[in-house]
């Protein structure tokens, strides 16, 4: 048995995110531990144990798939930040469906130069390199956009921005029309996002996250609206 | 190749303010990634020539939001204040105050 293996079979019973992995081939649970051990959530949000109904009420309802406790879930307390924080969430929520592409996109980004010379940026507090965004098809093949799934608000009058700006407004209040949302149709020209911070020791960079994005234009995120 | 709006050659309008608050203002974003701005903002070091422009440019914008490049702003941050303007002003409060 790995050490990634030991890890795995060790934690997975309170954190359930790393189930999926357990019978995978040692490349994906070493990419599973060595993320469950830093401090990005890419494979606690982003990834396929979070099932379509978890995914699409986070962001209907900013109902966090990592907050394991029902009340707080259901409250939209963040399962990550300490402190019993508000759970934060775009407009748009995505993930990588199997276990497998989602290590093999987590690897492939982490070693494009870009990424890499983000990761390699001499630490300085407070500050931290720009996010990156790959193509889905250069990090998971041509077919990669078939293991990616996700969910979207539905625009209120035509715009996006107001869509989120009530869903956040609902969120406070958990009162007055629930927001709508809709199944995003396709990922196929869509892009990956690798979001970087501090490590836990304040001594250099990670990746702090990695999503996937469909493509602009109609057939992608729709209902993105003018100023 | 990096397919960031703030990654394309040459450079484009008001790329450090929407790279910058993509970094910083996303709600993927790491935990205590806005108070990280905030200070940094606040304190910026005499050699910080990225906080520098970003403030630059987030006055630019601020004087006329119609500058910005359509949606870039929200696609970067995906902010919840409902307008570029609102988000824009809101940043400005909270890293400079009253600051002209």
């Amino acid at each position: 048995m790995t050490d990634a293996a030991e890890y795995l079979d060790k934690h997975q019973g309170e954190r359930p995110w790393l189930s999926v992995a357990r019978d995978r081939p040692p490349e994906v649970q070493r990419v599973f531990a060595a993320l469950d051990q830093g401090g990005g959530h890419a494979h606690i949000r982003h990834e396929g144990w979070v099932t379509e109904e978890m995914n699409e009420r986070r962001v209907r309802n900013l109902h966090d798939p990592a907050q394991l406790d029902p009340a707080k879930r259901a409250a939209g307390i963040d399962g990550l930040a300490p402190g019993d924080k508000p759970h934060r969430c775009g407009s748009i929520v995505t993930r990588i469906t199997s276990s497998d592409a989602f290590a093999v996109a987590l690897a492939k980004g982490a070693e494009h130069q870009d990424v890499r010379a983000a990761l390699g940026t001499e630490f300085r507090e407070r500050r931290v390199p720009a996010p990156v965004v790959l193509p889905i098809a250069g990090i998971l093949g041509r077919d990669g956009h078939r293991f990616c799934s996700g969910w979207q608000l539905e625009p209120v009058d035509g715009s996006m921005r107001t869509a989120r700006n009530l869903r956040d407004a609902w969120a406070s209040a958990r009162a007055g029309p629930e927001p709508k949302t809709h199944r995003v149709e396709t990922f196929d020209g869509g892009t990956a996002t690798f979001i970087f911070g501090p490590n836990r020791a304040r001594d250099g960079y990670e990746i702090v996250t990695m999503y996937v994005n469909p493509p602009e234009g109609p057939a992608g995120q729709q209902g993105r609206d003018a100023r | 190749m990096n397919e960031a709006y703030w990654a394309r050659k040459p450079r484009p309008p008001f790329a450090t303010l929407i790279a910058v608050a993509a970094t910083y203002c996303h709600p993927e974003a790491y935990d205590g990634a806005y108070q990280d701005l905030i200070d940094r903002a606040r304190s910026a070091e005499p050699g910080d020539e990225e906080i520098r422009v970003f403030r630059h440019e987030l006055r630019e914008a601020l004087a006329d939001p119609s500058r910005l490049p359509n949606d870039e702003l929200f696609k970067a941050v995906d902010y919840g204040d409902g307008t570029d303007q609102a988000f824009l002003r809101r940043l400005w409060r909270d890293l400079y105050g009253d600051e002209p």
